[in-house]
């Protein structure tokens, strides 16, 4: 077994959106999207 | 100049009475029936990944985090949201690289997984590093809030730590992780609320001349609104940069690495849910501290239109008022008076031109001018309280003045029941991590390696209480260390991205060697201890320079010394069930 790659599991079953891939890309999108939200705050004329 | 009513009511009291009595009866409650260190540190490994990922979130959030957060914003604006940024990612990192490790490997502390790939000197380097850093900081958890508390409610420093400290040190001792992960539910839905609380609050207490727009128009004029700073300057702490870069080391070192954070999620009943429990925080984090930052530059417009005192802090007031030179004070009152009504008449003129659709660029040049020179008394009367090159800062004080001055009804009481919640769930999982890493990589390795499990129970549990009871000394003798408490709190900036650099040449680099983790390791925090002293970068560039450093040279020691990594070799490897 290589010591440095953790084996596959059978308890690691992916809860949404298809793949570990896709949540991963959402939550990135959604903290780039957070960052342009607070960006605009700032910048609004209120 | 007028004096905060600091009045906490009957009706205050009682919840704050109810809160105390509840959370600890619940704790006890969600507690009964442990068994075995399986059930005390991980809570039997059954978690699921919503509660597990409340609890991360609670052990971030402490006290002074809540308090400290609205002060900044009042102060200084919304700038400080930028040390987040990262954390998303971090989160994203974490869940693909650390926690199927450390699930898999079914450790109870990060730590056990170095010596697993590397050896037992590694594992103990970090966890002694863990213990020490951890240790001493527990302390100042329980400390800050009891200090500010402390002024703002009237009791004495030991009332407060003993309230706060010893009911928490009750729940965890008797039902350890599993008391400490329910609790924790219970008081992040109690601080999501009183975070929800406190802006409706500061938005209905505004004047009836003054809208929301309009305060944040004034919030703006007075920078207190910017919240991403595209600055390349190193020396800036809060930039888009330093925040995404710095913020992602740290936040992977203290999601990664620190046991207090690593036990959370690794009681989850399935690798799915540890990871999760992670991946619901990098969703929440950032817009939680927006609100709380929110709250903070509210109540900066709130107090616009209401007479603040000279110093928020009473004490520092009480031994201004008693050393100044005779009728400095009074003229500073009369100063700051002056200042204030400018200011609150500007306030006004430029909302009441906003909402008339008149021109109101020179109500607000003339706002802007009336606040840099409230900013300026305000320097003032710091300096003067906190003599040459110290001026006073009491932003900690801010917020719960307001709460005990302007909530009425039993809601000052709720309020501070919520900071007593974000101190008692940060309190409850350190001295849970505490407990674990001394037992586990410890006591179980070195004093008594052959213990039944309810000696083992026991043992853990009067670690526990040895923690806790260490937490509340330190905190009690704490007012008298002085600057020692920013030592105590730089201590662990100085290796926090070392330990990551450990990590990281564990997972990442099958060719390291123990050789190379152990002097990497050591080089790592050598060369942040020399960037902190002889350069101003600012603080979360450390753990980038830590990790890279140890990153680089356990590499370099590994290639030096001809290693080919020495894991596979050794009986127990990741993802083999714990010995």
């Amino acid at each position: 077994m290589n010591p440095t790659r953790p084996p596959e599991a059978s308890d690691d079953r992916v809860p949404l959106f298809g793949t570990w891939r896709a949540i991963y890309g959402a939550v990135a999108a959604c903290a780039l999207i957070v960052m342009a939200l607070l960006a605009l705050f700032s910048r609004w004329r209120f | 100049m007028a004096v905060l009513s600091t009045a906490f009511a009957t009706a205050d009291w009682v919840v704050l009475a109810v809160y105390v009595v509840a959370i600890v009866a619940f704790g006890l409650w969600v507690g009964r029936g442990t068994r075995g260190i399986d059930d005390f540190f991980l809570a039997g490994r059954q978690m699921r990944w919503w509660a597990a990922g409340l609890s991360v979130m609670a052990t971030q959030i402490s006290a002074i985090t809540f308090v400290g957060t609205t002060g900044q914003a009042y102060t200084k604006g919304m700038s400080f949201i930028a040390f987040y940024f990262g954390l998303p990612f971090a989160m994203v990192v974490l869940s693909l690289t650390v926690v199927p490790f450390f699930y898999r490997a079914r450790v109870f502390t990060a730590y056990e997984y170095l010596e697993r790939r590397f050896d037992g000197r590694t594992r103990t380097l970090t966890s002694l590093l863990f213990l020490l850093s951890r240790g001493l900081a527990v302390g100042v958890t329980l400390y800050a809030p009891s200090l500010v508390l402390s002024v703002v409610l009237g009791w004495s420093e030991a009332a407060t730590i003993a309230l706060m400290g010893g009911t928490t040190i009750l729940y965890v001792v008797y039902g350890g992780n599993r008391s400490v992960i329910w609790t924790d539910v219970v008081q992040m839905a109690l601080i999501w609320f009183g975070i929800f609380l406190c802006v409706g609050v500061a938005i209905a207490r505004l004047p009836a001349e003054v809208g929301l727009r309009d305060a944040l128009a004034l919030a703006q004029t007075a920078n207190r609104l910017e919240t991403v700073d595209l600055s390349l300057d190193l020396t800036k702490p809060y930039t888009l940069w330093s925040g995404l870069i710095g913020g992602m080391f740290l936040a992977m070192a203290y999601f990664g690495c620190d046991q207090s954070q690593v036990q959370r999620y690794l009681s989850g009943r399935s690798l799915t849910e540890s990871r999760l429990s992670l991946l619901f925080n990098a969703f929440l984090k950032v817009p939680m501290q927006f609100l709380i930052l929110l709250t903070g530059v509210l109540v900066f417009v709130f107090f616009h239109f209401h007479e603040t005192p000279l110093l928020w802090n009473r004490a520092e007031l009480a031994q201004l008022v008693a050393r100044a030179p005779a009728g400095e004070v009074g003229r500073l009152r009369a100063e700051a008076h002056a200042a204030h009504e400018e200011r609150r008449t500007a306030a006004t003129a430029f909302a009441t031109a906003r909402r008339a659709g008149l021109d109101s660029e020179p109500a607000r040049e003339a706002y802007r001018a009336s606040q840099l020179r409230l900013e300026h008394t305000d320097a003032e009367v710091r300096r003067l309280a906190g003599g040459p090159g110290a001026p006073v800062n009491d932003v900690n004080y801010i917020f719960p003045s307001f709460v005990v001055s302007q909530l009425r009804g039993g809601l000052a009481g709720l309020v501070i029941a919520v900071i007593f919640a974000a101190a008692m769930s940060t309190l409850a999982a350190e001295l849970s991590s505490l407990a674990t890493a001394t037992v586990v990589d410890f006591y179980k390795r070195f004093v008594n390696t052959t213990g039944s499990g309810a000696h083992d129970l026991l043992v853990s549990r009067v670690f526990t209480a040895v923690w806790g009871l260490f937490a509340a000394l330190v905190a009690l003798e704490a007012g008298r260390l002085g600057s020692a408490i920013e030592v105590v709190n730089r201590f662990g900036s100085y290796f926090y991205g070392s330990i990551l650099g450990v990590f990281a040449l564990a997972i990442l680099t099958p060719r390291a060697t123990a050789r190379g983790a152990f002097y990497g390791l050591i080089a790592g925090m050598a060369t942040v201890f020399l960037v902190s002293q002889y350069t101003s970068i600012a603080f979360l560039w450390y753990n980038v320079v830590g990790a890279l450093t140890v990153f680089v040279v356990g590499l370099v020691i590994t290639a030096a010394s001809g290693g080919t990594g020495e894991a596979g070799r050794r009986p127990g490897g990741v993802g083999e069930p714990a010995p």
